[in-house]
């Protein structure tokens, strides 16, 4: 072998070996997570993982909040899906039923391991569609300083609606400020906010079999309930979203909030005095409930990647890893982990938002989420508004459901 | 004669690079979205067609209101932004010292990026923290907050106000320009004929003027027609649907809830709308320019 030809063969092969190692390292997995940054507490998990599974990259792609849900539906769409996505657990019926998809079987010892109530968030037709990623659920915050100076008990918040209703009446009248702060802007949350109403009268708005039950007597006292709270409002609950009554609350202008665990830290520096307890019931709850979110890691369906990406899921949802990404970013904890009673022991503000889980239900599965997000909001706005009896917009809103389901 | 063939094909050969790039970005698109109009393309990976079944839901989803909405809300945006339009630009005209600097006043609505201008009224409309309601409040024109994004009709003049808001300052300065470009020597003719401020207005600014406002209305008409960025901010189209215009409902059709076929049918009635409209318009341009040659 001639100089050259030595010079010509190492090149040739130093080339091969490069070649076949970028072809190995080409095997991406795309995840597009939501938020204007990658996690903080992923790319150790990401790395871990990779380092089991030599031969595959993961690509993690932020995408903000707000474009996050139709980004990815538009890619999956348009047959370009990611391997894996952050969704919100209420999309998942659609994903499933135009097959863009794959379920995600938990077995009972997966189901076991969360809390009561939470694989039903991602359960149609009997299949798991997704892996919950994270949770919130809701409790009632309430100014005591406003407490007492409408004369009510500051350490005795509302237990029931009815309580809750007479406590909004007092601190309107004698305060001139909101005794409750109703959400019902043109936006998800105010359905959401509807949810802990049903939710905390034992109601319903699908049931098992995928008939509408939206039109039941405790779904209108629960609309009821929320239209006698009208006149102890802020003024124009149509133009406010739960972030916006929350930043009233914050600012001393409203007696009661429902609202989730985020606005503990929100708090710290209020300058009243605040408690935190479990949303009041209605005439016909078993319970301390709530409305359940959920977001899953979905997986999408035709992209080779299937496999790979479904273990990921796995891997970063596993109970450790789950815990760690739930205390980082202030979760409601999906499984009673042993770390929860510390985490409880350490900040009792934590009790009502997992107390709420056992009666609590998910956010209903609807062929067209949006659809049905709508329907429920016209019905909230028609009756915060006045435009409609709460009998009437919940036969209409039934009725309307029934296109969607 | 084969001359002239020649340079019929010479013209043609000149305009054919600008014809294939309108084929290309507009009649195909449009072609292609009367298609998926007749079909129910959705999420799922294969559609089917089915007739005018999107067109006959349109009209019985309350689609009747939301073109009248729609009309009238164009109607008072495109009115005001021209009378505050023609004002403002006979304003800007007049000889004052400062002059520049009202003239880059009037420019900033047009230069803040729209969507920083729409939150910026959104926060000026809140009940709670709004500069309005507050100063409503210290007057004592309101005994408590008013959140004007909270009720249909506050909602609607507050979406309409905030597209003046925007739309005005690119209105004003068209017309300054057709204001600057009349020739002097006829306001010098009528001024030495005795004519007063009102009737040279009336008699020479106003008819030199028609040209630029025919043409600025019908811009100013097809993107109000089409706004989007300014309710969907500011009220998502609440409440209870009260400042829904059918780009609104076609957004929240096709993209909201994924149903493409359903949405390409609105935005085709959208498309119809604005054809109509814009015909009738240039048949009254038309009458107008045959009056004015008699």
């Amino acid at each position: 072998m001639t100089k050259a030809s030595k010079i010509a063969f190492g090149l040739a092969a130093a080339l091969l070996s490069t070649t076949s190692l970028a072809l190995a390292e080409d095997t991406t997995i795309t995840f597009i997570q939501c938020g204007d940054s990658v996690d903080p507490t992923y790319p150790p998990f990401i790395s871990e993982w990779e380092s089991k599974n030599p031969g595959f990259k993961v690509n993690i792609e932020p995408v903000g909040w707000d474009q996050c849900q139709d980004k990815v539906t538009t890619l999956a769409a348009a047959g370009n899906p990611p391997d894996l996505a952050y969704v919100g657990s209420r999309t998942l019926k659609q994903f499933a039923s135009n097959d863009l998809i794959v379920p995600v079987p938990m077995s009972d010892a997966d189901k076991a391991g969360y809390y009561p109530n939470i694989p039903d968030t991602v359960t149609f037709q009997g299949n798991q569609w997704g892996i919950p990623v994270a949770f919130s659920t809701k409790a009632l915050y309430w100014n005591k300083d406003l407490f007492k100076a409408a004369g009510l008990d500051p350490e005795k918040p509302p237990l029931t609606w009815e309580e809750e209703l007479a406590d909004a009446k007092a601190i309107k009248e004698k305060t001139n400020i909101a005794g409750f702060g109703i959400v019902a802007k043109t936006f998800d949350n105010t359905m959401h906010q509807f949810m802990h109403w049903v939710y905390t009268n034992n109601g319903k708005v699908i049931d098992a079999d995928g008939k509408i039950v939206l039109d039941s007597p405790e779904n209108l006292e629960a609309l009821t309930a929320l239209k006698a709270m009208v006149p102890y409002a802020e003024e124009g609950p149509t133009a406010y979203e739960q972030n916006e009554v929350r930043a009233i609350f914050l600012d001393g202008k409203i007696g009661m909030i429902h609202a989730s665990v985020g606005a503990v830290n929100k708090l710290k520096d209020a300058k009243f005095a605040w408690g935190v307890t479990n949303l009041p019931l209605g005439p016909h709850a078993k319970g301390p409930g709530t409305l359940l979110i959920t977001d899953s890691l979905a997986i999408f369906k035709g992209t080779g990647h299937e496999e790979k990406a479904t273990d990921l899921a796995k891997f970063l949802t596993n109970p450790d890893n789950q815990f760690k990404y739930e205390v980082s970013n202030g979760l409601t904890p999906l499984r009673p982990v042993p770390g929860v009673k510390d985490l409880v022991a350490k900040d009792p503000s934590w009790k009502p938002f997992l107390e709420g889980i056992s009666f609590g239900g998910p956010e209903p599965l609807f062929l067209d989420y949006k659809g049905f997000q709508d329907v429920m909001i016209n019905m909230v706005q028609s009756v915060v508004t006045g435009a409609a009896e709460p009998a009437d917009a919940l036969k209409k809103a039934a009725a309307d459901l029934e296109q969607y389901k | 004669m084969n001359h002239e063939r020649g340079a019929r094909m010479f013209a043609y050969a000149l305009l054919a690079p600008a014809v294939l790039y309108v084929a290309a970005i507009v009649a195909w698109p449009l072609v292609q979205e009367v298609q998926l109009s007749f079909t129910n393309a959705g999420l799922a990976k294969t559609y089917s067609y089915v007739g005018f079944d999107n067109y006959t839901k349109i009209f019985r989803s309350g689609f009747g209101e939301i073109i009248w909405r729609t009309f009238t809300w164009t109607f008072f945006s495109v009115s005001f932004k021209m009378i505050i339009g023609t004002c403002g630009a006979l304003m800007l005209n007049v000889a004052l010292p400062g002059r520049a600097i009202f003239r880059t006043l009037t420019l900033l609505p047009w230069i803040v990026p729209m969507a920083i201008g729409i939150f910026m009224w959104g926060w000026m409309y809140n009940g709670q923290f709004g500069m309005i309601s507050g100063l409503l409040q210290n007057f004592g024109i309101t005994s408590g907050p008013v959140a004007f994004l909270a009720h249909g009709d506050t909602g609607y003049w507050a979406t309409v106000m905030t597209d003046v808001w925007i739309g005005t300052p690119m209105v004003t300065f068209y017309f300054l320009a057709a204001i600057q470009s009349i020739p002097r020597d006829l306001y010098e003719a009528a001024w030495v004929d005795g004519a007063g401020r009102a009737y040279r207005f009336r008699r020479i600014t106003l008819p030199m003027m028609v040209p630029a406002i025919l043409t600025m209305s019908i811009i100013s008409l097809i993107s109000t027609f089409n706004s989007f960025d300014i309710i969907w901010i500011l009220t998502h189209g609440g409440p209870n649907g009260e400042t829904t215009t059918m780009v609104i409902d076609t957004y929240k059709v096709a993209i909201g809830s994924y149903k493409y076929g359903e949405g390409a049918a609105r935005s085709v009635m959208v498309g119809l709308c604005l054809g109509v409209f814009c015909l009738f318009y240039f048949r009254l341009v038309n009458r107008l320019s045959s009056a004015e040659q008699l």
